[in-house]
């Protein structure tokens, strides 16, 4: 793979064991291998934090900051709980969605969950013109409204269950559930069960 | 609130997005030590949220990846080896040996979200000030990991900084007591031994902690004792679990 282009979504297995080689070796302080970590995950780190943040200075500065963690403590991450390409992505979406909730004073997201249909046509906007990845997006397809609502919500709109229940004038039990059977649905789809 | 007494495994789509606020997510934590399906189902759902993460890949800026590689090789890697420790071979299978779920919570505790717009300010103001102790050791440049056994069952992990003086112990697995029992933490080495507060076990054989331990000197090691259930001023039995801070 070329430098700093995006890693393709197919032949993830073979990528994720490499990746999982390399991250052991970064675990050691191998900067070479932290190298092609970064070649090959900056572009995906970068999107997913953009997708949640939006604001691309920001973002780059979270996209940053998710990358020099990986670094730090590439030491924690473990096969047996995940693909490495799992604990990456893990990382960078929770720092965005760290940020956004940190960063939000209580009124402003009140009045963005105030907003409903706003954020819901919003939030899959700035998605949809990144996601180009045809196998997700026809996976995402096969899911009902109500579990694609939910799933791209929390995911991409970097909002809790709750929240996601207020938006869509669903009752906090159903939202959880639909998120649960989406997700199973969507890795099902996507034949990517660990 | 009612619904957070309701099935924890109903939470285990939200938990895998993230999209739970951090009592939530610690709650479910707990749930995921003594769960191995859950574990695995979490698991599955991570990796489908990596593809939705990967969907999202964009060309990220030359400048970043200079910024970044820069940033990289002036910055410590954790867990750090104090100077003048054996190297980060004795470290790694350390780490290795943590329990998935003891390494969960450690690092979910390590993570301090923002309070959004619910009634609970008071309760979370607790629960932050408790996890930013927890954090700050976290977040150490010295900090290191350890882990061992407890003799009577279970593994108990400390991550511990000499700069902070303070340490985070949690235990996974602990075996029940008696209810006329519970496990003590201490602080024992040349100043003497120094209680470091009661350990309640989960019944499930789930996780204990993170407990914050500050006030460690050199020399100190952590011990875990089964004490009567009001807690001793000197421990009264063979310790069952002992590291050595070094």
């Amino acid at each position: 793979m070329t430098e700093g282009q995006p890693g393709p979504a197919h032949g993830r297995d073979t990528h994720a064991d490499e990746l999982g080689v390399l991250l052991t070796r970064v675990a050691r302080g191998d900067l070479a291998a932290y190298e092609a970590v970064y070649d090959r995950t900056a572009g995906q780190v970068l999107g997913i934090v953009l997708a949640v943040l939006r604001d691309p200075a920001q973002s780059e500065e979270v996209a940053q900051e998710v990358l020099l963690d990986v670094w730090r403590s590439a030491s924690r991450f473990d096969a047996d709980r995940g693909s490495a390409g799992a604990w990456l992505a893990t990382l960078a979406h929770r720092r965005a969605v760290d940020r956004v909730r940190s960063e939000q004073k209580a009124a402003e997201r009140e009045m963005r969950v105030a907003s409903s249909t706003v954020a819901y046509d919003e939030v899959t906007e700035a998605v949809e013109a990144r996601l180009d990845r045809e196998r997700v997006r026809r996976c995402l397809s096969s899911l009902t409204e109500l579990q694609r609502e939910s799933v791209t919500l929390a995911y991409y709109g970097g909002y809790t269950y709750r929240e996601v229940a207020d938006l869509l004038g669903v009752a906090v039990g159903t939202v959880k559930t639909r998120m649960r059977d989406g997700l199973i649905r969507l890795r099902d789809c996507l034949g990517v069960d660990a | 609130m009612r619904l957070r007494g309701s099935d924890p495994h109903t939470l285990a789509g939200a938990y895998a997005m993230d999209a739970v606020d951090e009592p939530d997510r610690v709650r479910f934590e707990r749930h995921l030590a003594g769960c191995e399906p859950c574990r695995q189902e979490v698991r599955g759902l991570r990796e489908a949220t990596a593809a939705l993460a990967a969907a999202t890949a964009v060309r990220p800026p030359a400048a970043l990846r200079d910024a970044t590689l820069r940033a990289a090789g002036q910055t410590r890697q954790m867990p750090a080896a104090p100077a003048g420790r054996p190297g980060p071979n004795r470290r790694r299978r350390l780490v290795l040996g943590l329990t998935a779920g003891a390494a969960a919570v450690v690092v979910a505790a390590a993570v301090v979200v923002g309070v959004s717009a619910s009634g609970m300010q008071g309760r979370l103001d607790q629960a932050q000030q408790h996890d930013h102790a927890v954090a700050s050791v976290l977040s150490a440049p010295d900090a290191t990991m350890l882990s061992g056994p407890v003799r009577t069952g279970g593994t108990a992990t400390v991550v511990m900084s000499h700069r902070e003086r303070a340490l985070v112990f949690t235990a996974a697995d602990l075996r029940g007591l008696p209810s006329a029992k519970r496990y003590e933490l201490w602080l024992m080495g040349p100043s003497g031994d120094r209680p470091a507060g009661m350990v309640t076990a989960s019944p499930h054989g789930g996780m204990a902690g993170p407990m914050v331990v500050s006030g460690l000197l050199a020399g100190d090691s952590v011990g875990l004792t089964v004490e009567p259930a009001s807690g001793s001023h000197q421990p009264t039995a063979p310790p069952v679990l002992m590291i050595s801070l070094g």
